[in-house]
């Protein structure tokens, strides 16, 4: 019963954590909105029986790609002025926009709502890391090595992306 | 042995290519040397083989030059009595023309070219005479064409000279088709395309069926052989040099259909519609030239028709049924009319490069030893009595008579009307060219000696080569008949009707005479005729030609350029190519570079998807 | 039983029509990256309910690859705002509009 309530307290304010992180001008402040919506998911997710995802939500998340993205923010100083919003955006902006947003949850609600599979309810259940872990690393052993081959991609895709001009010609001088 | 065979053919290849190679850096005569040299080393060659050939002959392979599935075409010669004095024939002629082009061709600054192309021709030649196969004779075939081509037009900077390289060329090719096709065909129905192996093979064909390769056969023989309907190109081609009209026109490259009939003659021989559509071709050819002859003005061109219509003999003879008569008669005319050729050629010398026979006369105080070569010629072509032309086409004409029916009673009819226009026409330019006084104004240039000398082996040649092939009532042992293994064509008449024959040749010989005599031994200036004018543009068969094949050809081009190409192909693409663009240009509008429209494009596309499902689970 | 299924997945649905229209309303780059990132939140979410929901461990080795592949896309993605800033000196997606037809 407890768990019921958390659930539908922590779903507000994760609801309520993003729009106020859309709505900011500010990205900082966005991203701190962010960790918070970051954070009542990974709630939800240790109330659904799944506590290593959680904790890894909040580790990979909160913890690193959040902070990347301050990180970047920071850097290049952007500011709500010279985040350059030309003009605010109108209705004639936002228009469009709302009805595509409201048209599609409209139409996913639809879908739910006609699938008598989604009325039952969620059973209470526990996967312990423990299983978790012999699941990856037997059933999905290749997708692991796939996924951190993306990494390293990534990785070095970022670094290549990230050099700057003169660090660039000095390499191909060098080379 | 092998290793004479083998040079025959090659030796005028390698000269060929050295000279189309190498020629132009070499210090001047060389090319020439090397030239005549290659073709006098495989004259020389065919004598030491000659033993070779004896009987059923000699096959070698050298090499195999395709192989696919069943199909087989080796690099073979066949060297068999019909190829050996076929062979003996094209190299001796030939080296005797190179050496009188060696002359004929001192002051010309593009020699190496013509050397080059000269023994090429001869290589090519000779590969349609010793194949072994129908497919290495298509090869010499069309590199015959190729070298004839090149040769025609030699002096290309003169536009008809070019055209009628052009014109030889593609009249040629019209009966290589045909050639062609009966080729795969005869592939497609004996797996082979030997020639030992077709010719053994054939007599369990149907009659149809051999009739229409016959047929075709005889097509692709009339393009080489400038016979009806394919003759227009021949007359034209005396716009090459004289030695290539010597060679080309009179020796070999017109006797290759005769000698393809030959070679094909068990196949031939299978069908009598055939041999009658033959014997019809060579004396409707025979006729044709004949007239043709008596109206022309120039010298190579009287040649050249007499050359035809010599050849429609050959085809005659073939289609009566024997190859000796044939090849007798191709081994004659060759000898004597290469010499014809080049006594002409240095006529044209004397007379200051004058090719008009109105505008010559009174050759013979010029160079009276021109005059009596150039009448052996004459002699043996108009079959003046014990010349080798009288015998050869004799043969011919008995053969005709011996088979007794209306058809052949007709066509030797024919053939002794076209004996008479023959010695008609001969002493025509006899007297045209040589009695009276000369009526051009150009200086002489004499011959010189290499030009000259070349033609007394022909003149020999061409008066004694009736020995060749003496009929019993000459004593003779009809040797070529023996050698050629068919002894069924000689004939075995009666004497009475032999002297009948021989008394019914001379006499048109001597009335063709007479007639020439009374009209051409004075020289008079003559309004051209309608007749003479009609017989002078050969029947007009050009215009002919023209009419019906050229400008319906050019009609139906222009209809495909103008109307097919430009207008319904080309609007129909132009009209898709700028629809398109219109399009494109209306639709660059929604690229507007902004990410979030992009995206929303793409949103869209999912509610629709979304939307899709939706529908799916209500209905 | 903790909550009905249906009201997990609008709970994602929500998220889901929240991000996607912070990516097509904002016009920074930054923010359109945070848009990506909440809708691929949703994602996570959905998966970890359908384990739940059939007790089975296999969603929530998805949404570890979710994580790992939203981490890729954040580096290369923010390497390329940096990119974009360091040529332009701005993050307005505005401005990047050579690919206008």
């Amino acid at each position: 019963m407890i768990a019921t309530l958390m659930f539908y307290l922590l779903g507000a304010v994760a609801l309520g954590a993003t729009v106020m992180a859309i709505i900011q001008r500010n990205p900082v402040y966005s991203v701190i909105y962010l960790v918070k919506s970051i954070f009542s998911l990974a709630l939800i997710f240790y109330l659904l029986g799944a506590p290593m995802i959680a904790a890894l939500q909040i580790i990979v998340y909160a913890g690193a790609i959040m902070v990347l993205f301050l990180f970047v923010i920071m850097m290049l100083e952007v500011t709500p002025t010279n985040a350059a919003t030309r003009t605010a955006p109108g209705w004639f902006h936002w228009g469009p926009v709302l009805l595509l947003a409201l048209t599609l949850v409209a139409l996913t609600l639809m879908l739910i709502g006609l699938d008598p599979v989604s009325s039952e309810g969620v059973p209470r259940w526990h996967a312990s890391p423990r299983d978790f872990g012999y699941t990856l690393f037997k059933e999905y052993a290749l997708a692991v090595k796939i996924i951190s081959f993306q990494l390293s991609f990534a990785a070095v895709g970022a670094f290549h992306v990230g050099m700057t001009e003169r660090r660039r010609a000095r390499q191909e001088d060098a080379s | 042995m092998d290793i004479l065979l083998i040079l025959i053919l090659l030796l005028p290849l390698a000269g060929g290519v050295i000279n189309a190679c190498f020629g132009s850096r070499m210090p001047q005569p060389v090319p020439v040397f090397i030239a005549c040299g290659a073709v006098i080393g495989s004259f020389l060659a065919c004598l030491g083989s000659l033993t070779l050939a004896a009987g059923d002959g000699y096959r070698l392979v050298l090499f195999t030059w395709l192989k696919s599935g069943n199909f087989q075409a080796d690099i073979g010669l066949l060297y068999d009595p019909l190829a050996a004095i076929m062979t003996l024939m094209v190299t001796g002629v030939a080296s005797l023309i190179h050496l009188y082009a060696a002359g004929y061709m001192e002051d010309e600054p593009d020699q190496v070219r013509f050397f080059a192309l000269l023994n090429l021709f001869v290589f090519a030649m000779l590969t349609i005479v010793l194949a072994d196969n129908l497919l290495l004779l298509f090869l010499g075939w069309e590199g015959v064409g190729f070298c004839s081509y090149g040769l025609i037009g030699f002096w290309y900077r003169k536009t008809e000279n070019a055209d009628a390289g052009r014109k030889a060329f593609i009249v040629t090719r019209i009966g290589d088709l045909f050639f062609a096709v009966a080729l795969l065909w005869l592939f497609a129905l004996f797996g082979t395309i030997s020639i030992e192996g077709i010719n053994a093979q054939v007599s369990g064909l149907e009659v149809t069926t051999v009739t229409m390769i016959s047929l075709l056969l005889l097509f692709g023989a009339c393009g080489k052989s400038a016979q009806v309907p394919l003759m227009s190109w021949l007359a034209d081609a005396m716009a090459g040099p004289t030695p290539v009209s010597a060679l080309i026109h009179a020796a070999t490259m017109v006797t290759a259909g005769v000698y393809l009939l030959c070679r094909m003659f068990p196949l031939v021989s299978l069908s009598s519609t055939a041999m009658a559509a033959i014997a019809l071709v060579g004396i409707v050819t025979a006729l044709y030239a004949a007239t043709c002859a008596l109206a022309q003005n120039e010298i190579k061109r009287v040649l050249a028709y007499s050359t035809m219509s010599q050849v429609g003999y050959m085809f005659l003879a073939v289609g009566l049924g024997s190859v000796s008569a044939a090849m007798f008669h191709l081994l004659t005319h060759a000898f004597f009319k290469a010499l014809l050729f080049m006594t002409a050629g240095c006529l044209i010398n004397l007379a200051g490069h004058e090719n008009d026979i109105r505008r010559m006369g009174g050759m013979r105080q010029r160079s009276p030893l021109v005059f009596w070569l150039f009448l052996a010629g004459l002699l043996c072509l108009a079959g003046a009595p014990l010349t080798s032309g009288f015998f050869s086409k004799d043969l011919i004409l008995a053969t005709a008579f011996a088979h007794g029916d209306p058809f052949h009673l007709g066509l030797y009819g024919l053939g002794v009307m076209v004996a008479g226009l023959t010695s008609f026409y001969c002493f025509r330019l006899a007297y045209l060219v040589f009695a009276g006084d000369f009526r051009g104004d150009e200086l002489p240039h004499e011959p010189s000696a290499l030009m000259l000398w070349p033609l007394y082996p022909l003149a020999i040649l061409g008066l004694t080569a009736g020995l060749l092939n003496l009929p019993h009532l000459f004593s003779g042992g009809s040797w070529l008949s023996g050698w050629l293994g068919r002894t069924q064509d000689v004939l075995h008449l009666s004497i009475s009707i032999e002297y009948l024959l021989i008394g019914t040749a001379i006499a048109v010989f001597v009335l063709g005479w007479l007639l020439a005599a009374l009209r051409y031994r004075k020289y008079s200036e003559r309004q051209p005729s309608l007749v003479g004018e009609f017989l002078l543009n050969g029947w007009r068969v050009d215009d002919l030609f023209d009419l019906l094949l050229v400008r319906p050809f050019k009609k139906i081009g222009r209809f495909c350029s103008q109307g097919v190409e430009a207008g319904l192909i080309e609007g129909v693409l132009n009209g898709a190519a700028r629809g398109c663009t219109d399009l494109g240009m209306r639709l660059r509008g929604l690229a507007d570079g902004k990410v979030s429209a992009y995206l929303q494009g793409l949103v869209w596309g999912f509610v629709l998807i979304v939307g899709w499902f939706l529908l799916r689970a209500l209905v | 039983m903790i909550v009905p299924m249906e009201h997990l997945l609008i709970l994602a649905t929500l998220l889901f029509a929240l991000g996607l229209g912070c990516v097509l309303v904002r016009r920074n780059l930054i923010m359109i990256l945070i848009g990506v990132e909440i809708m691929i939140n949703s994602a996570g979410l959905v998966l970890v309910g359908a384990s739940a929901f059939w007790q089975q461990v296999d969603g929530q080795i998805m949404v570890l690859i979710l994580m790992a592949i939203t981490a890729a896309e954040v580096a290369i993605g923010l390497a390329l705002v940096v990119y974009l800033h360091q040529q332009k000196k701005s993050i307005d997606v505005g401005i990047f509009d050579e690919m206008r037809g």
